[in-house]
């Protein structure tokens, strides 16, 4: 269609295009490139509106219904703010999933970034190897949120377990640790961190932006190592510091996988790995509930929306940006 | 799928017409497969037929199990297609685990299988929210033939009245142990009918004899902890009702405690990998306790992922408080188009003797009585034999069969494992989980 409107550029009528092309209204021009503009993008349109956008606007009236899943849409009964009312004062999973969630992400994200921020220091050094070292330490990330990563770990964190053995040759008892309602979450935590190869890989190319003069001037005022880290190196990471914690976050809060591989989908031992996504889905897709499901999920969402928006607000306080005026 | 083809097919031509000189008509052909591909996508999505090319009717039937069950059912469908040369099966199965999920999913979208197994967990939330067909004026029209099932067993698929389903395979709850171990330590096997101090004495003896757990704890078991209540003279659930009160449940706990604190059960966190239903994890196969606690049915499964001879008897206490159970049920979907031929197959498949035959008791019990002594008569596996042979035996000691459990039944399950492990790992006393456990009950089934 978009094509039809626009002369094809045959060769032998070059001139005559050129011509064409000064005596065309500007309006029509803009008008015929705006309508290709939207045929191309139309398979993601297409997919933003059915996958993403229609989806969240059902989901948001649903979360205001008793909707079942087994029930049919057009007899859902209307229940206003029951569902948020519930959540919010009658359903102590709910809580407890939200003390579950924070958790998480409370200690796995700090220590993940400073995990990758670490190793990206090693690796920031001109030695023999290092490119291979860091694909090796990219490699656990490019695993993501995989089903066969979470049963590995699950089995290396038995009462039988690999790691036990390994603590067995220095005569330490190990603990059953996915099996503990006060480990098993810990035990997810150090899965997550380990998985630090993404925020590296982004700290690693922030470290090369650093200007070395910086560090010259500073060897040459005397500055140490660790002056140097913290009155160089960090400030000017700091926007990329502020990337990595805007978006691990959020993936802190989302994890769901591996809780959901290692409880058999349950939340267990005794919900202590009882995520937020995971309660979700339990209401959901287990329990039916899924107008109750969709108003859990809306709450998560602006809550999200809040935490990141706190970031950006104190993001003026420590990010410093070298280019351009601002700090 | 379709749209997956259509790119490729492109793909070929296209790297044709790059050394070709008209740059146009490459594009014009780029922009005809960009264009493409939704419209594909969209032509797939409405491509469902329901009677194909061929002119056939065709029936979608979802189910879930191992492979072997898949063979099975596949050649019983096989025959009917043959019986019936204008009928058709559109096959879905899958593991257990995230069956319910999906099969939940496909009925949100309207788009749920003709025929879909389902169990008694889930039957009364399908049933009551009338997502089956009542079967019922089937049944008296008599083009579903149930005279030959046992009365309660097809009862137990009654629910408000209507029947949600058919059962398919009966069986009950089966105690089974580990008789290798024992027989290596000169130890007694356990008994139908001892009660409940006696088995666990009787596992306190195993632990310290063969330094493996004597048994699993149940506690967190919900068909054992109904197999006890009705031996209480209660129930689960009574009427819309819970049928037991936070002192039972605080009994019932207790008296693992007990069993936990003689050494008679493993430690709580290899109870918890117990607590799993996956077959493949119960302790009596994965030797961390000499007895599990499962349904008679499972003892076949059971075999095929341990070396070590297995036993099965009732649970203990007195048997009559087990009842003939449907393990499963097909149903048919109420906006099936083609509800007749669903009923017929699911007619065939319970009644034909020949399908009958090709399904033997995987499913448990073949529900017709006539065809479970066909099958009686033919079945080889020994597993298999000596789970029917038990079912027989307690058959004639049966109780009553209870009611369909109600809706909200699954959450009773989770939250009674969620309570009876705070228990097991010491985190709460046993009347502290029973209040709260029998108060997250009446939340889930209100």
């Amino acid at each position: 269609m978009a094509l039809t409107t626009a002369p094809a550029p045959t060769p032998p009528a070059k001139k005559s295009v050129r011509a064409a092309a000064k005596t065309r209204r500007p309006g029509r021009i803009r008008h015929g490139e705006g309508l290709a503009g939207y045929v191309f993008l139309s398979p993601w349109l297409l997919g933003l509106m059915g996958i993403t956008a229609i989806p969240m606007l059902l989901s948001l009236y649903l979360s205001f219904t008793n909707y079942d899943i087994l029930t049919d849409l057009s007899d859902v009964e209307w229940v206003g703010l029951e569902n948020y009312r519930r959540m919010f004062t009658a359903d102590p999973s709910y809580w407890h999933s939200v003390q579950v969630t924070v958790m998480f992400a409370l200690i796995a994200v700090p220590l993940k970034l400073v995990a990758a921020l670490g190793v990206a220091l090693l690796l920031n050094r001109a030695w023999r190897g290092v490119g291979l070292f860091r694909g090796l330490f990219y490699l656990p990330s490019l695993l993501g949120g995989s089903v066969a990563l979470a049963i590995v770990w699950v089995n290396m964190f038995n009462r039988d377990g690999a790691f036990n053995s390994f603590l067995g040759l220095f005569g330490i008892e190990g603990k059953p640790w996915v099996n503990d309602p006060e480990w098993a979450l810990e035990t997810l935590m150090v899965l997550a961190i380990w998985q630090f190869g993404a925020p590296m890989v982004i700290f690693l190319a922030g470290l090369k932006q650093v200007p070395t003069e910086l560090y010259e001037a500073a060897a040459v005022d005397g500055a140490g190592r660790v002056r140097q880290f913290f009155r160089i190196t960090l400030p000017m990471l700091s926007p990329v510091i502020f990337f990595n914690l805007v978006l691990e976050t959020i993936n802190g809060f989302q994890g769901f996988t591996a809780a959901f591989v290692l409880s058999n989908g349950t939340g267990g031992p005794v919900d202590s790995t009882l995520m937020y996504t995971l309660n979700l889905y339990i209401t959901g897709f287990t329990e039916l509930e899924m107008g109750y499901a969709s108003a859990m999920a809306w709450v998560f969402l602006v809550a999200i929306a809040l935490v990141t928006a706190v970031f950006f607000s104190t993001g003026r306080f420590w990010v410093h940006y070298s280019d351009g005026d601002g700090h | 799928m379709h749209p997956a083809t259509s790119p490729t097919a492109d793909a070929p031509a296209a790297r044709g017409h790059r050394t070709a000189p008209r740059r146009a008509g490459l594009l014009r052909r780029l922009t005809a497969a960009v264009l493409a591909v939704p419209l594909v996508l969209g032509a797939a999505a409405c491509g469902d037929d329901d009677a194909g090319s061929d002119g056939k009717i065709e029936i979608s039937i979802f189910w879930w199990g191992g492979d072997a069950r898949a063979k099975l059912t596949e050649e019983a469908l096989a025959l009917y297609e043959s019986k019936n040369p204008n009928v058709r099966f559109k096959k879905t199965w899958q593991a257990n685990q995230g069956y319910f999920d999906k099969l939940a999913t496909l009925t949100a979208g309207g788009d749920a299988p003709d025929i879909f197994q389902i169990d008694d967990n889930f039957l009364t939330e399908y049933a009551s929210r009338n997502a089956t067909l009542d079967l019922m004026p089937y049944k008296n029209e008599g083009k579903l033939d149930l005279s030959k099932f046992p009365e309660s067993l097809w009862q137990y698929g009654v629910v408000d009245g209507k029947l949600a389903g058919v059962a398919f395979g009966e069986n009950t709850q089966g105690l089974v142990y580990n008789k290798s171990l024992l027989a290596k330590h000169n130890l007694p096997e356990p008994k139908t009918g001892m009660s409940w101090e006696e088995f666990i004495a009787w596992a306190e003896n195993v632990s310290k004899t063969t330094k493996i757990p004597g048994t699993m704890d149940p506690s967190a078991d919900y068909k054992a902890l109904w197999v006890w209540l009705r031996q209480q003279g209660k129930d689960l659930y009574k009427g819309k009702d819970l049928g037991f009160t936070v002192e039972d449940v605080t009994r019932w706990f207790e008296l693992w405690k007990g069993a936990r604190d003689r050494g008679a059960t493993p430690t709580a966190d290899v109870i918890h990998e117990g607590n799993a239903t996956d077959i493949t994890k119960q302790l009596v196969v994965t030797g961390k306790a000499a007895t599990s606690f499962v349904w008679a049915n499972q003892m076949p499964e059971l075999k095929k992922n341990t070396t070590d001879e297995l036993g099965v008897i009732a649970y203990p206490g007195d048997p009559s408080a087990q009842w003939a159970r449907a393990s499963m049920y097909f149903s048919v979907f109420r906006g099936s188009k083609h509800a007749d031929v669903a009923v017929d197959v699911i007619n065939f498949l319970a009644n034909d003797p020949e399908a009958g035959k090709i399904l033997g008791t995987d499913r448990g019990l073949p529900s017709n009585l006539e065809i479970r002594k066909a099958v009686e008569e033919t079945v080889t596996d020994p597993a298999m034999k000596l789970s029917i042979q038990v079912e027989n035996e307690l058959g004639a000691k049966f109780g009553p069969s209870p009611q369909v459990p109600l809706k909200g039944h699954s959450k009773v399950r989770s939250e009674l494992v969620k309570f009876a492990e705070e228990v097991q790992y010491g985190r709460q006393t046993p009347a502290q989980a029973a209040a709260a456990f029998v108060e997250a009950c009446k939340a889930a089934i209100a």
